[in-house]
């Protein structure tokens, strides 16, 4: 019994790192951005086809073609920002209009990339090794599950010393609280938020090739990543980092222990049932002090 | 000849019964204002109760069909008092959430629903002993149909009832201060809305004898939504042209040499690319009244 609780516990672990590193992002992108970006789901896709790509099309050692790929994501998702978005926050659209426009980025990359691999389901893994499993305390983890959690942590501490401890870091965080006011004072907001907004895709991507060396890829992999992100990003207060790995956290156990009982398909439900009961009873989250 | 004819009723059909989805989510998204990411998952909720009341109940379709959307209106209702609470963006991610919900009970509640394995043989309408089981007949159905919901959402949106919802799309707070009690408003609405999309769920359970969860996806919402957004938000002709643009253009990519599968990538690539561009350069569509 005890064992169970305990892989239970793992799983929660690994899957809300998995969350973690994608909710970091898309609150980011929405504190300087002040709107949903959805397109960030797709990125992942983007980041685990790169891979893809790279390694059995052209044969790049996988290391190498882990970091283009992470580099050709970010870039995407400042593509995005610098000619769909940033001209319409400069026309003052509304954020709905921001929204609806990000979902079309997520339908149309989402079509590209089933046009240019087919919607087959892909491994990135080579042949069919089988993974290196590590046990601890009773339950099992996988390497690439351990990487995972590292690499959480790893972008956690690294958007944390950049905000904090660094002149960009500063101007994200006053850009955050008030662009207008940040462009009196001579911050080049635009540049701000485009760099913003490829570190926020570049970690999608990286979550991505996470998720594509752990189980598979396809192409329609952005939706559920995405909507495991807003979650996460919501129910732990948008717009702070902290908050997202919580709410990835608190995420992770509700999913995994919510199926303690039950078959593994209601996951998406339940997540989706605790982010419906957190903006009934706490809609700025766990951690927001605005209100 | 024949076979041509056969397959333009057959276009026709689907037309009708993604208008129908269209001008029912146009009431709720163009007219107030309220970014409904789930009418997949009612249109889904008419599609299943119809069929399961044919198939396991043995109910006549027009008994089944009205059925089902009381059921959709019951359940609307319900999720409609929660959403209510939210606005803008939120609403539109609270939504979703419902929407994934009802997808989950779909795939996930095998006792009933039988999963992914959906359910077949379901049976066309019969009305006093005629068999709608040709296609032309069953046509003339959806047409009368989609016609009906039409002229209905014609009457709701030039009433006083529309005039108000229009208003709370505008400013929510300005009506609120006149009086109205807006929440009502937008509950109603929103279960209009859910009604007539069960109405177009019972037509596709009907006319293609099988149902999966994956006509009710997430992503389908988000169909539904840019066929509304490109034919015109707040406008009932936008909404017919939108859902006749979808199905062509699915068709057309088809018809140069495309595989269905292929297609249907286009199509989805294109859509994204025309919703794009749709709220860079025309964030009202073809021929709306209403910018987001």
């Amino acid at each position: 019994m005890s064992d169970v609780v305990m892989q239970l516990v793992v799983n929660s672990i690994t899957a809300g790192a998995l969350y973690a590193i994608i909710a970091i992002g898309f609150t980011l992108s929405y504190g300087v951005g002040k709107f949903f970006n959805l397109a960030h789901g797709v990125m992942t896709a983007i980041g685990a086809y790169a891979v893809f790509y790279l390694t059995k099309g052209l044969q790049i050692e996988a290391w190498l073609a882990v970091f283009i790929a992470i580099i050709f994501t970010g870039a995407v998702g400042w593509l995005l920002e610098r000619y769909i978005y940033a001209p319409l926050r400069a026309r003052k659209a509304s954020t709905m209009v921001l929204l609806v426009a990000s979902l079309g980025a997520f339908t149309a990359l989402q079509g590209v990339l089933s046009i240019l691999f087919s919607s087959q389901v892909q491994t990135l893994t080579q042949g069919s090794a089988v993974q290196q499993v590590v046990a601890f305390a009773g339950a099992t983890i996988t390497e690439i599950q351990i990487i995972t959690i590292i690499t959480a942590i790893a972008t956690l501490l690294g958007f944390v010393v950049l905000l904090r401890y660094t002149l960009f870091g500063k101007s994200v965080r006053a850009v955050s609280d008030d662009e207008e006011v940040s462009k009196i004072v001579g911050i080049n907001t635009t540049r701000v938020i485009g760099v913003v907004f490829f570190l926020a895709a570049a970690t999608a991507g990286l979550a991505g090739i996470l998720v594509g060396f752990d189980t598979a890829i396809e192409p329609t992999m952005g939706m559920a990543l995405l909507l495991k992100g807003v979650i996460a990003a919501i129910v732990g207060g948008i717009g702070n980092i902290y908050g997202a790995v919580l709410g990835a956290l608190l995420l992770g156990f509700v999913e995994n222990f919510g199926i303690w009982k039950i078959a593994g398909e209601w996951k998406d439900a339940i997540a989706f049932a605790l982010l419906i009961a957190f903006l009934l009873f706490r809609p700025h989250g766990i951690l927001n002090k605005k209100s | 000849m024949q076979e041509l004819i056969y397959y333009f009723t057959h276009l026709a059909i689907i037309i009708g019964i993604y208008a129908i989805l269209a001008l029912g989510l146009n009431l709720v998204v163009g007219y107030t204002g309220l970014l409904s990411v789930m009418h997949a998952a009612f249109y889904g909720v008419g599609a299943y109760a119809t069929a399961l009341l044919m198939t396991q109940l043995g109910f006549n379709f027009f008994i089944a069909t009205g059925l089902s959307v009381v059921i959709a209106i019951v359940l609307s209702f319900a999720i409609g008092l929660v959403l209510s609470r939210f606005d803008g963006d939120y609403y539109a991610l609270g939504s979703l959430g419902f929407g994934v919900i009802l997808y989950s009970v779909f795939l996930s509640w095998r006792g009933v629903t039988r999963g992914a394995l959906g359910i077949p043989q379901i049976p066309k309408p019969e009305l006093f002993g005629f068999e709608f089981s040709q296609i032309t007949v069953f046509l003339l159905l959806v047409v009368v149909l989609a016609a009906g919901v039409y002229l209905c959402s014609r009457f709701v949106t030039r009433s006083s009832f529309g005039r108000v919802l229009m208003a709370i799309r505008e400013d929510e707070r300005a009506i609120q201060v006149f009086g109205y009690n807006t929440l009502y408003f937008k509950l109603t609405v929103f279960v209009i809305g859910a009604g007539i999309a069960a109405i177009a769920g019972a037509l596709f359970a009907s006319y293609i004898t099988y149902i999966n969860p994956s006509s009710f996806t997430a992503m389908e919402s988000i169909y539904l939504l840019s066929i509304i957004i490109l034919g015109g938000l707040a406008s009932l002709r936008g909404s017919v042209l939108g859902a006749v643009f979808l199905v062509v253009l699915f068709e057309g990519l088809r018809h140069i040499g495309l595989s269905s599968d292929m297609a249907a990538h286009m199509r989805e690539a294109l859509y994204g690319v025309i919703l794009v561009a749709l709220m860079l350069y025309r964030p009202q569509g073809l021929v709306g009244k209403y910018k987001l």
